[in-house]
Formats: C-alpha cells, sequence, structure tokens
C-alpha cells in the first residue's frame, strides 16, 4: 500500500516553496551608521541573555582612527569644516601625555560613579582588585585608553569604555585635538571586542549562512552561560552595599509573589517547570 | 551640479518637477577648491615650551595659599573662601623650582639669579618669613602675609647666588643656597635655627636671618622638623639641631642643641642620601638602600627595632619585604618609604591607605599599585616619589599624576570634599605634577603643563 499522507503535494519544498520558521532577532549594543566592526545578535531564546549582557557592564574595545588638522560640526571627515589648525608641534610624547591625563579623570569617574561607599572597607577590597564598577546610569567612562599608531597627521586609538556611543568616542577624538592646542576629527570607528564576543569570531558578509550561523551559536553557548552567571554576581555584589535596599528588594519580591502566586502556580501546573522559591 | 542630479534621478523614473536647489545638498563634500579657501589658525608655535605653574589647596585663612581675595574679599559682596578643596592656580612672576609648606605658611623659591629668589605666605608670628615690612609703619611686621612677598636674605653675592631648597617647620624655616650654605629664620627656642638661644627673645617683627656655620662640607639637602632642623652634607653625614626631648636630634640625649652637631649612633660612617622628617621622628636613607630611624616612637614608626616610645641614637630598620629604599617621608605619626621599583610601604598610626580597618602597623604594609593607575593597559606604572604631611600622604607617579590619602584635615588634600580618603586618589590638576610640597592643613604642587 502506498502512504498517500506522505505523496501530498505540499511535502514537496518545490511545491509550496522554502518554509520560514518565524525567529525572533535582537540586537545588543548599537552600532552607528558611521562605525564598523562587530555587533552583537542574539536568535529565539538569546534575545533574554542579551538583555543581561546590556545590564553587566561589560566593557567594550574600540579602534578609533583620527587625523589632525581640522574640526567638522560632525567630528567626521566627511562633516563641514568649522576651522582648520596647524598640527606641527604636536608629538607623540604629548599626545601620551594628553592621554594619561584623560584615562586619570576616566579612572576617578569610575569609582565615583560606583555607588559604593569610599569609607568602608569592602569599597578598598573592591578597589584593590578592580572591580568597582558603576552601577546603573552613568556617563560613558573610558577604562583604558591608549596611542597604537601616531604618523601626523593621523594617529590610531584604543579605548576600552563602559556605557558609551560612537558619538562620545569622536567626540574624544575632538577633545584630544582641543587639549593638544589643535582640532581633530574622526575618521574611522571601529569596534573590536563587545563583551566576551571578540572580532576574530565575528561573522563576515560570506558566512551570514545558517550552517556558519549555528555554528557560532553553538561556540559561543559557553560565554552566554557565563553572561548569565554574571549577571546573577553583579546583583549579589550590588546587595552587598546598601542593607536598606535589600531589605526592599526582598519585601517587593514577597509582595510579588503574594499577588501572583496563585497564577505562578497555575503556569507551573501546565507547564511543568521546576523553580526555585 | 544641481542640475546634473536632476537628470540622474531622472533616468531612475521618479516624477520630479523643475526645482531649483539654491543650496547645495547636505551631506555632499564640497569641492576641492572650496575647501582650501578656509584659513589655518595657529594656536601653538614651533618652539613652545611646557610652563611651570603653582597650584594651592587647603585652608587659607592663615594666608598660606597666597590669595588674597580667599581672605580678604575683593568685592563687598563675595565671602571669604575658608578651604579651597580643589587645586586653584597662583599666579606667580618665576618659574618656582623648589616649595616648602610648613605650620600655617608657604616659602616658594626660584633657582635664578636674580635679586629676588625667595618669596613667603601665610603666618609670620615668628618671622619664620624674614621681616614683612608693612605699609603704614617701618618699624613693624607683618602677622599673617597673604600674598606671596619677597623674602631677603643677606647674601654676600646676591647675583651670583642660587636656591636650591626651601624647607619650614612648625615656626622657623631653613634655605639652601649652592655657595652661600644655610639661613634660618623664625623661631629659635629651641635652637632650631641653628644659633645661640637668647632668652626672653621676642621673635615677632625680627630681621634676624640666620647663616648657619659648623659644617665640615657643603650642605646638599635641609629638612625640618616640628622644632629640630637635619642637615646633610655632600659627604653623606648628617648633622642635627634643635629640640631633643622624643630624641629627634638623634645627639645621644634629649635637650636642646643650639647649633649643628654630627649624628651618630649607627649613622657613624654611613653615606646618607636623603633625611626627611616632619614632626618628631627622622629618618635617613643610606646610599645603600638602608632605612635609618631615631627619635619619636610613640606611634609604633620605630617598632621594627624598639619597643620605646623615643630613641635618641640613630638605629639601622630591618624592613622586611621592602628591599632597597630609594625615599623615605616622615609624617607626624605615620612612616611611608618608596623603594627602586617604585613600590610605597606605609606604617605607623593613622590612616595609613589600606582600607579603614588599617589604622596602625608596626611593620612595612605595602600600598596596592592598582590604586596609582596600574591596570592591562598600563602595567608599568610606578610611584616617582613620596611626601608626608603631617597628617596625610601624597605620591607622584612616573605619568605625573598626582596622588594623595589620609586625613583630610581642613581640605588639605585636595580631593573636593571634607572626608578623609582611606586610599590613593588621584588630585586632578591640569598638567604633569614634577613635585608637591605638604603641609599641615595646605598643600603645593608644582606642575609642568603639557603644550
Amino acid at each position: 500500500m502506498h502512504n498517500y499522507k506522505s505523496m501530498k503535494l505540499m511535502n514537496f519544498s518545490e511545491v509550496t516553496g522554502p518554509q520560514f520558521h518565524k525567529v525572533h532577532v535582537g540586537v545588543g549594543h548599537r552600532l552607528d551608521a558611521f562605525s564598523s566592526g562587530v555587533l552583537v545578535l542574539g536568535i529565539g531564546k538569546g534575545n533574554g541573555v542579551l538583555e543581561h549582557l546590556c545590564k553587566s557592564h561589560v566593557t567594550r574595545d574600540y579602534m578609533l582612527e583620527g587625523e589632525f588638522g581640522k574640526a567638522t560640526d560632525n567630528f567626521t571627515h566627511t562633516g563641514r569644516v568649522i576651522e582648520k589648525t596647524t598640527y606641527d608641534h604636536v608629538t607623540l610624547d604629548k599626545l601620551e601625555r594628553v592621554l594619561a591625563m584623560i584615562q586619570g579623570a576616566n579612572q576617578k569617574a569610575l569609582i565615583m560613579y560606583s555607588q559604593v561607599d569610599l569609607h568602608t572597607q569592602e569599597a578598598y577590597e573592591l578597589a584593590v582588585r578592580g572591580l568597582l564598577y558603576p552601577h546603573g546610569k552613568s556617563p560613558p567612562i573610558l577604562t583604558g585608553l591608549r596611542c597604537i599608531h601616531f604618523n601626523p597627521p593621523h594617529f590610531t586609538l584604543e579605548v576600552q569604555c563602559v556605557n558609551e556611543t560612537q558619538k562620545y568616542l569622536r567626540k574624544l577624538i575632538h577633545e584630544v585635538g582641543l587639549e593638544l592646542r589643535t582640532s581633530a576629527v574622526c575618521s574611522g570607528v571601529r569596534r573590536t571586542r563587545d563583551g566576551p564576543f571578540k572580532v576574530e569570531n565575528a561573522l563576515t558578509r560570506q558566512h551570514w549562512t545558517a550552517g556558519s550561523i549555528i555554528q557560532a551559536i553553538a561556540h559561543f553557548s559557553k560565554a552566554t552561560r557565563k553572561i548569565r552567571k554574571l549577571e546573577m554576581y553583579k546583583q549579589t555584589a550590588g546587595q552587598l552595599n546598601s542593607n536598606a535596599q535589600v531589605q526592599e528588594q526582598t519585601r517587593m519580591c514577597e509582595n510579588l509573589v503574594k499577588t501572583y502566586s496563585k497564577r505562578l502556580t497555575s503556569v507551573i501546573a501546565t507547564k511543568g517547570y521546576i523553580t526555585k522559591y | 551640479m544641481a542640475l546634473v542630479s536632476i537628470r540622474s534621478c531622472g533616468r531612475c523614473g521618479f516624477l520630479l518637477g523643475l526645482r531649483a536647489y539654491a543650496t547645495r545638498p547636505v551631506g555632499t563634500p564640497r569641492k576641492r577648491e572650496q575647501q582650501d579657501d578656509t584659513p589655518v589658525f595657529q594656536y601653538v608655535g614651533q618652539h613652545r615650551k611646557p610652563q611651570g605653574k603653582v597650584f594651592v589647596w587647603g585652608f587659607s585663612y592663615t594666608g598660606a595659599l597666597g590669595i588674597p581675595s580667599f581672605v580678604v574679599p575683593d568685592s563687598g559682596r563675595k565671602k571669604p573662601r575658608k578651604y579651597q578643596l580643589t587645586p586653584y592656580r597662583l599666579d606667580t612672576e618665576q618659574k618656582i623650582s623648589s616649595a616648602a609648606c610648613g605650620y600655617g605658611f608657604t616659602l616658594l623659591a626660584c633657582n635664578s639669579r636674580d635679586l629676588t629668589k625667595l618669596w613667603g605666605m601665610g603666618l609670620n608670628k615668628d618671622s619664620q618669613l624674614g621681616f614683612q615690612r608693612t605699609q603704614h609703619d617701618r618699624h613693624k611686621s607683618y602677622d599673617y602675609v597673604l600674598e606671596p612677598s619677597p623674602v631677603s636674605l643677606p647674601l654676600v653675592n646676591p647675583q651670583e647666588t642660587r636656591v636650591l631648597q626651601v624647607s619650614c617647620g612648625r615656626a622657623h624655616s631653613l634655605v639652601l643656597t649652592d655657595s652661600e650654605g644655610v639661613f634660618s629664620m623664625g623661631n629659635n627656642a629651641y635652637g632650631q635655627c641653628g644659633r645661640k638661644i637668647v632668652e626672653d627673645e621676642v621673635y615677632s617683627g625680627s630681621h634676624v636671618v640666620h647663616k648657619i656655620e659648623g659644617f665640615n662640607s657643603g650642605v646638599t639637602q635641609v629638612a625640618c622638623g616640628q622644632d629640630h632642623s637635619l642637615f646633610l652634607t655632600d659627604r653623606g653625614s648628617v648633622y642635627a639641631c634643635g629640640w631633643g626631648a622624643d630624641g629627634q636630634t638623634g645627639l645621644g640625649h634629649h635637650s636642646k642643641a643650639s647649633c649643628p652637631v654630627p649624628v651618630g649612633g649607627d649613622l657613624a660612617g654611613v653615606k646618607v642620601q636623603q633625611v626627611a622628617t616632619y614632626g618628631d621622628c627622622s629618618l635617613a636613607v643610606s646610599t645603600e638602600g638602608q632605612v635609618f630611624g631615631w627619635g619619636n616612637s610613640e606611634y609604633l614608626q620605630l617598632a621594627s627595632v624598639t619597643e620605646a616610645t623615643q630613641m635618641s641614637s640613630p638605629r639601622l630598620l630591618p624592613l622586611r619585604g621592602v628591599g632597597r629604599v630609594r625615599q623615605a617621608a616622615c609624617g607626624g605619626t605615620q612612616v611611608a618609604v618608596l623603594n627602586e621599583e617604585g613600590e610605597v610601604f606605609v606604617w605607623g598610626f593613622g590612616i595609613l591607605g589600606k582600607g579603614p580597618k588599617l589604622s596602625e602597623s608596626a611593620i612595612p604594609e605595602r600600598v596596592p599599585a592598582t590604586f596609582f593607575g596600574r591596570s592591562e593597559f598600563n602595567p608599568t606604572v610606578k610611584v616617582s616619589s613620596i611626601r608626608c604631611g603631617l597628617n596625610h600622604f601624597a605620591a607622584i607617579t612616573d605619568r605625573g599624576e598626582l596622588f594623595v590619602w589620609g586625613k583630610n584635615v581642613r581640605g588639605c588634600l585636595g580631593i573636593g570634599k571634607h572626608d578623609d580618603q582611606y586610599f590613593p586618589w588621584r588630585v586632578t590638576v591640569p598638567g604633569h605634577v614634577t613635585d608637591v610640597a605638604c603641609g599641615v592643613d595646605h598643600m603645593v604642587a608644582l606642575v609642568k603643563t603639557i603644550i
């Protein structure tokens, strides 16, 4: 007997066309039109991890190309030139000193925005290990800055930062120029690392196929697990700092649990999940 | 140009009316000829060299900051500024090469051959800034000098001699010149000025600036303690004079010395490269990198060799794990040393820099280098010099950054707040810090600009 079900026309993909599954794709930290580099995408269940990545204050690495001699309205080399200045007095030595000063100010900001009481021994312990990171809202802070290449008028900076926008980085190039009593524009912003996702593992245009994407997801499965764990650690570190906050949080949690307990139990019963209380 | 763009769009099949563009569309780059028309500005010439600047902060009512408008405001509406919590630029006519902060007063020195080499400001009740003639009465001297005022030295060759270093104590000051020795002024009740003690001498309004004699070779460094003075000669021997009740003169007794006497004890025959003191404890660093100490030990400064509270003769301090010491600095109750690798070790009593829990230590504790800016981006940052005020520390790294920690007495740390600082904190100064002088409640920083 023939299996008539399997011979239905609908089962042939040449008849119906390729079948698409609806998959949610989310974007991690944004990259604006002028910049290039690593862009983290989350597929399906990975979108939840993306949220953790955003909250976890991982640092990002950028390579900034700059050019001395002109100032434009949007801090890039394609903008309208506002002013042109000389730059022959700029040496690598002076540039390094300016970068050291900027880095110093940012290190200070890093500790100040960490919302930790600096008069406690715990604050000292965290500061020694370099674990003081800005919690909650903070302005963009550079955790590392150095000059990779210097060939006047062109120069390249490597920046490690937290909570930044690409426009801020272009403005940084402009400010470096101002400190050196000249003007500078940014001719390229390239993100080389976003948290644990490095540019070496990023997929280029030729590799945007299902096979390589699946491989990449498998490669990063450890990293995604780490991010989830890191988020929980950061939460506990934040709780160390203020008892009052913890009490309020537990009270809020208790209230939530009370109001939604009936709903929770019904959800658990239907879906069969095991949750911790 | 505009007409061309309409034609190309027309090829794509869009319906465009005949719109005449008055301006260039946004985003298109200008043509080459227009770019070269903009003028080129020059802000810095080719031969511009970095300038030296002086920054001051701390308690201003004594006039020690040298800014009169903080004490006596220019206009009636302004209020006097009691504490200057962040670095403030002090305008000086000459480039200041050496500065020293005493207890409520400051001395600034320039190593030029001009006639005015020394400026003083602050408390002058014991004539520690020399005789500052008042405007109204030429026989009277100001008790408080609010602005940097020239201090006159009785030099034999004022147009040849240069001032190398200044040092200030509680109520006296020492000036070191390159060819005419050491001059002292101020209170001499304990012989700290190196001259014979005169009973019931009135120090206010005194004209006496004494040239100290009694050294067998040229003096290379001077250090002022609270009421005693230490001198280091080029042969490496240390001389001391002044109050000795805590044994801080190191002469083996606890009485006053009114003229410099060579210090013996463990220092006999040792070549010393640096002496340090500010309170009642004194330290000397030999050329071999060993540390000798004497004086007050109530706060465990010398607890590595003695359980007594005073030591009147220098003893070698066996500091474990410190290595070769390059520089030492003494405060009122705490001590810091810097070794050849650029690491800072602290001990004593007070806020030592390792959190609020560590308030006293008898053995040297290393301050972690991460506080001084060492990270993966800058793995080779080292501390290049350390200084001590009465209750705080200051460290300068080789990248020109200034770090302070300790008790924030009347805003002397310069970090913008009145709170004490339990670990090293950066002071934001616009430039590269080359030297810093710490006092009781104020500090002076000598800064070089970047451009």
